[in-house]
């Protein structure tokens, strides 16, 4: 085990404090960041692009033609709308969730033996934002979008019914669904920050 | 007789109409000032939001303070709760009574010195102005009923009784170089000679600057705010513009005042080449003075803060033996050169 | 770091006899003893055998069994870097060991608090987290796990819009019984012995805490004569809550115990629970966690160093700190997809692989970030007023660290070179070099300097980091999938039924743990974060203590402040930088 001493010299040398060179030197570092650019972003003006892994607000993947193949081998026994939230109620998220009162899943058997799902509402209020229940979702129905602003005036809109999930589902799939698992995109805002990063490739 | 007594109350009262409203607005827009210079020392922008460059943030911040609700303490002392704030405002308002802005010149015949009240005890009155500005201080803190507004105006009372003697002695200096308290014939005294005080004595401008940090309560010297400690301290118990009040007379007023007087002290108060004919005297008072007040922000937002202990410490054991001294080789040089 | 050698047990038991007895088990080793010869014991360790630093106390809940609670203590010996667990049955009442450790102060009256164990000797055995007057004792097994309801509050925002229909989702209105003014001047009159005295209430919420500690100074003029710590103000229950959940649900709530060094918290978490497991962790997982574990620790430094600064009124490095943290926090961001609690580490490996571009950010961070830490030091380690304030201000000795049981950077600057990533490497930190900074005289210079040095080890730690995942091949696993306890990634749960099925069953059942206890602590930047997993073999731990670096080294503040200044206090606290999330837990 290597143990190192720090380097401790805890007293000023007479030229030191005479000159007030340690001030002189906190005022050059003071100084020089004085004439750099500022590296903040304006908010409610300027936004950052969340990255791609972001977890924001929740939302629900639709019948779209791209389902995975795990709810393609279940997709005889599913009474569903294209279009809409491709849930088959398994209710393995709200079995994952460390807070079991975050969700509210119900399904109905129809007439002909299908299952169909009417009701699926998600309390935010509740939620850690972990991401358990989106890893727990075998169907690729659950995810979590980009979107961060979530304030109200109310509880009450805070839970989420599931129309509303779809909706930002389709919204964020169309807007970032292609996207790479990049770190974040390469916009200007960051620039500010970080200055140029020689990216490989 | 009486017109003449008349005559000079009249151009006292314009003087005074025109120095006190100017200040208190460069006062206001200092805050703009010092914000951002704050944010851009920090990385970031300052106000941005209201007018161009957050031109207009003082308004923005006065009508905000001015329209906050009016909350008293339990157990306050209300009188005395008042008095503080006014004890606050008039000695630093007080104090711009005392600086020559210019030179004298004539008017119609007549003529007119830039300087509200030209008494030949003006720096013995400076520092009369600035010990009174400390029960502002005490006041508040006493009144508030409040333990971190007392503590906080403790620790103050305690710094300002070491920084006044060492202030005392630090200009004695010039006075003994000058020959006169006056403020109007220090400057003429450097005029004269064509040398700033400053060579003569940058030990004094030192110890100068350190009391008027001290005074003014600035970092490294806040120990009164201390907001990590006391939750800004003194006036943690005031609101909207009572609130306001407090930061105005000290941080801005009072820093004004103080780098004005050592312009005049140490740099010559108007002296300089003369680049925009008449108004020129007016222009390099008004850049010395603000080149300080620049230097008092940007030593406030490097700096650490002291310990209130440690600045008396520092007063008592270091300042003031350095300020003696000084006095005492001045003098021993001034009688034998 | 071994455990108890069968040798020194021996010994213990020839000397004991019949009152003591070794166990052993895959993971720990310890004694189990009769509550009367406990004390003796465990004077015996501390003075005879060397275990003369202490780790933490706590106790179990058996209900079925007659004496009910078990008590168990964690000595550790420097010198032969080994532990010790110490295990005693009792009814109800235990012996004070105060007077061989005082860093057992909190944790006694900890005990006190959830289990309803009586100290006898004691000095003050009050109610360390939940409040004066509560009858009930949350971590005994009989307690229910929605609690007892108190007093119901009405929802303001709801009433704010005229609705008096149920909501449709239960919103928690139950509040418990805030104190009231005159409750404080009670407190107040109660602590006085001079007319010339005052209590200054600092906290729960004031800038100088750190969060939401509440301190009591007893002040004559400026000087503290007494103080005490309240806390509990953010006390959710955490070893509760673990109790009823499975392993991985529990990764989450980690994040939020120092929430200011999500990832270590996270590493040391999931290190335990796949030592209790037995799950290999592949290669690149190792760097990865290493990789964060590291960038976490010069975040949660940056932190400490910007509000410490803060506090002794240097604003500036706040902001200068703040603007490297946001860098950092950017790379977090993009690989875990949250800023602060990143809840990016999985049993078995990581959640994700590294995002693209993440080295390449990395790299530019570190070319950056020495040049800061440049700027830091202009700024402050030799200015006259940043010496004054921290020179010689409250020294902790070599003793105090043995006897608070003090981790972490406070232990290393009083020189005690106590750093678990050397003593029992995890991660990849066997395959990674660094240096150990250590302090002289233990003041809060010291610690400002140990604190800045390493800083600068990390940074080695992460460049040598990313030029090991610089090597390794891009398709390499990042999770030990084939694990039966480790959840499969999200793409092959979409395309293979077995891996779908193991979800199920994981989700649903919890990792299948056997039966036994597992004591492992990560080195965090805020000291030793221990977790003692005890398993019943459920899905569930029987009982999981968290052993909280932040708590005991904040424990010697009462002591260190006596006779100094409140300056001083804040100079002080900033220098043990305690984080509320993990005191309380």
């Amino acid at each position: 085990m290597r143990v190192k001493k720090v380097f401790r010299k805890d007293y000023l040398t007479l030229l030191e404090s005479v000159l007030f060179l340690d001030f002189l030197k906190g005022l050059s570092v003071t100084l020089k960041n004085l004439l750099r650019k500022p590296i903040t972003t304006q908010y409610p003006k300027e936004k950052l692009t969340p990255p791609k892994r972001f977890r924001g607000a929740h939302g629900h993947f639709v019948w779209d033609g791209t389902e995975p193949p795990s709810l393609k081998a279940i997709e005889k026994f599913m009474s569903y709308e294209k279009a809409k939230s491709r849930c088959v109620a398994c209710y393995m998220c709200q079995t994952a969730c460390p807070m079991p009162t975050l969700f509210r899943i119900e399904a109905v058997q129809t007439p002909d033996g299908k299952k169909k799902v009417t009701r699926f509402e998600m309390n935010l209020l509740n939620c850690l934002f972990c991401g358990l229940c989106v890893d727990a979702c075998p169907v690729g129905c659950l995810t979590m979008t980009d979107i961060y602003e979530l304030a109200s005036y109310s509880r009450r809109d805070e839970v989420f019914s599931v129309e509303q999930l779809e909706e930002r589902g389709k919204d964020y799939k169309a807007r970032r669904g292609d996207e790479p698992e990049r770190i974040w995109p390469n916009d200007e805002e960051r620039k500010r920050l970080w200055g140029e990063i020689k990216w490989s490739g | 007789m009486e017109r003449e007594l008349i005559e000079s109350l009249l151009f006292t009262v314009l003087k005074v109409l025109v120095v006190v409203p100017v200040a208190l607005g460069v006062g206001a827009y200092l805050t703009w000032f010092e914000r951002k210079l704050a944010g851009h020392i920090q990385n970031r922008m300052g106000p941005t939001v209201v007018g161009p460059f957050g031109l207009l943030q003082p308004l923005a911040d006065a009508l905000k303070l001015a329209t906050k609700e009016s909350v008293i303490p339990r157990g306050a002392d209300r009188p005395v709760y008042y008095l503080a704030i006014l004890l606050a405002l008039v000695p630093s308002v007080l104090l711009l009574a005392l600086i020559p802005w210019g030179p004298a010149f004539e008017l119609g015949g007549r003529v007119i010195k830039p300087i509200i009240s030209d008494v030949n005890v003006a720096l013995l009155l400076a520092f009369a102005f600035g010990s009174l500005s400390v029960y502002g201080t005490i006041f508040s803190g006493w009144a508030s009923n409040s333990k971190y507004a007392f503590i906080g105006s403790m620790r103050k009372a305690a710094v300002v009784i070491a920084y006044e003697v060492v202030l005392g002695f630090s200009v004695l200096g010039v006075v003994l170089l000058a020959g006169t308290l006056s403020t109007v014939g220090i400057v003429q005294a450097q005029i004269e000679r064509g040398v700033w005080f400053i060579l003569y004595q940058p030990v004094a401008f030192v110890l100068y600057m350190f009391c008027m940090l001290a005074e003014s309560g600035r970092v490294p010297f806040d120990v009164q705010e201390a907001e990590a400690e006391l939750v800004t301290g003194y006036n943690v118990e005031y609101g909207g513009m009572k609130f306001g009040a407090f930061p105005l007379a000290e941080w801005y007023l009072n820093v004004i005042a103080l780098s004005a007087i050592a312009v005049v002290l140490f740099f010559g108060g108007w002296s300089g080449p003369s680049i925009l004919g008449p108004l020129s005297p007016y222009f390099w008072f008004l850049v010395k003075t603000f080149g300080l007040v620049f230097f008092t922000m940007w030593l406030h937002w490097t700096l650490p803060r002291f310990q209130a202990k440690d600045i008396t410490d520092v007063a008592w054991k270091i300042l003031l033996p350095v300020a003696i001294a000084n006095v005492v080789v001045t003098a021993v040089v001034k009688y034998f050169f | 770091m071994r455990w108890l050698s069968e040798e020194k047990a021996r010994r213990v038991e020839k000397r004991f006899g019949e009152a003591v007895a070794y166990y052993r088990t895959e993971h720990t080793a310890g004694l189990k003893v009769k509550k009367e010869q406990l004390k003796e014991l465990l004077r015996y360790l501390k003075e005879r055998e060397g275990f003369k630093q202490f780790v933490d106390l706590t106790c179990l809940d058996y209900p079925e069994r007659k004496e009910r609670f078990e008590a168990v203590y964690l000595l550790y010996d420097p010198d032969e870097n080994e532990r010790v667990v110490v295990k005693s049955s009792t009814d109800g009442t235990l012996p004070t060991v105060t007077d061989l450790w005082p860093g057992a102060k909190w944790a006694e009256r900890e005990a006190y608090d959830m289990f309803g164990v009586t100290f006898e000797g004691h000095e003050n055995l009050r109610r360390m987290f939940l409040w004066e007057g509560y009858e009930h004792h949350p971590l005994r097994k009989d307690f229910p796990l929605g609690g007892y309801k108190e007093v119901e509050l009405p929802s303001l925002t709801e009433l704010l819009h005229g609705r008096t229909d149920p909501p449709s989702h239960d919103f928690e209105l139950a509040h418990t019984r805030l104190p009231t003014l005159e409750d404080l001047e009670r407190t107040e009159k109660a602590r006085l012995k001079k007319k010339a005295e005052l209590v200054l209430n600092w906290g729960p919420l004031h800038p100088g805490t750190h969060g939401t500690i509440w301190f009591l100074f007893d002040l004559e003029g400026e000087k503290v004569v007494q103080c005490d710590v309240i806390l509990g103000q953010l006390h959710r229950g955490m070893e509760k809550i673990a109790e009823n959940l499975h392993y991985f649900q529990f990764l989450p709530y980690t994040d939020r115990m120092d929430y200011l060094s999500a990832v270590c918290n996270e590493l040391a978490y999931v290190e335990t629970v796949e030592r209790l497991l037995g799950v290999e962790v592949p290669e690149k997982a190792r760097y990865i966690r290493t990789l964060f574990a590291e960038l976490q620790r010069i975040n949660s430094h940056l932190l400490w160093l910007g509000t410490g600064a803060l506090d002794l009124g240097a604003l500036t490095v706040f902001l200068y700190a703040f603007r490297e943290r946001e860098k950092i926090m950017d790379i977090l961001e993009g690989n875990a997809g949250y800023r602060l609690t990143t809840c990016f580490l999985r049993i078995g490996g990581v959640h994700y692989d590294l995002a693209e571009g993440t080295l390449e950010a990395v790299k530019q961070f570190i070319k950056t970030f020495p040049e800061s830490l440049k700027e830091y030091h202009a700024l402050l380690t030799r200015n006259r007023i940043w010496l004054r304030r921290t020179k010689g201000v409250g020294v902790i000795t070599k003793e105090d660290v043995y006897a608070y049981g003090l981790t972490g950077p406070v232990a290393r600057a009083s020189g005690v070179p106590y750093d678990l990533r050397k003593l029992q490497p995890y991660a990849a930190y066997d395959e990674v070099e660094f240096d150990v900074p250590v302090g002289e005289v233990g003041d809060v210079y010291d610690r400002y300097l140990v604190r800045m040095e390493e800083m600068r080890q990390s940074l080695r730690i992460v460049e040598q980091c990313v030029s090991k995942l610089e090597k390794l091949p891009k398709d390499a696993p990042y999770v030990n999938k084939e694990h039966p306890a480790v959840m499969p990634p999200r793409e092959d749960v979409y395309n293979a039924l077995e891996d779908m099925v193991k979800t199920f069953r994981l989700v649903v059942h919890g990792e299948p743990a056997p039966e036994g206890e597992v004591y492992f602590a990560g080195e965090n930047p805020r000291g030793e974060l221990g977790f003692f997993v005890f398993s019943k073999g459920d899905g569930k731990p029987y009982r999981l203590r968290i052993r909280s670096g932040a708590l005991y080294n904040l424990s010697i503040f009462p002591k260190l402040i006596e006779g100094r200044t409140i300056a001083d206090a804040i100079a002080l606290l900033g220098s043990l930088d305690p984080v509320v999330g993990e005191t309380d837990r």
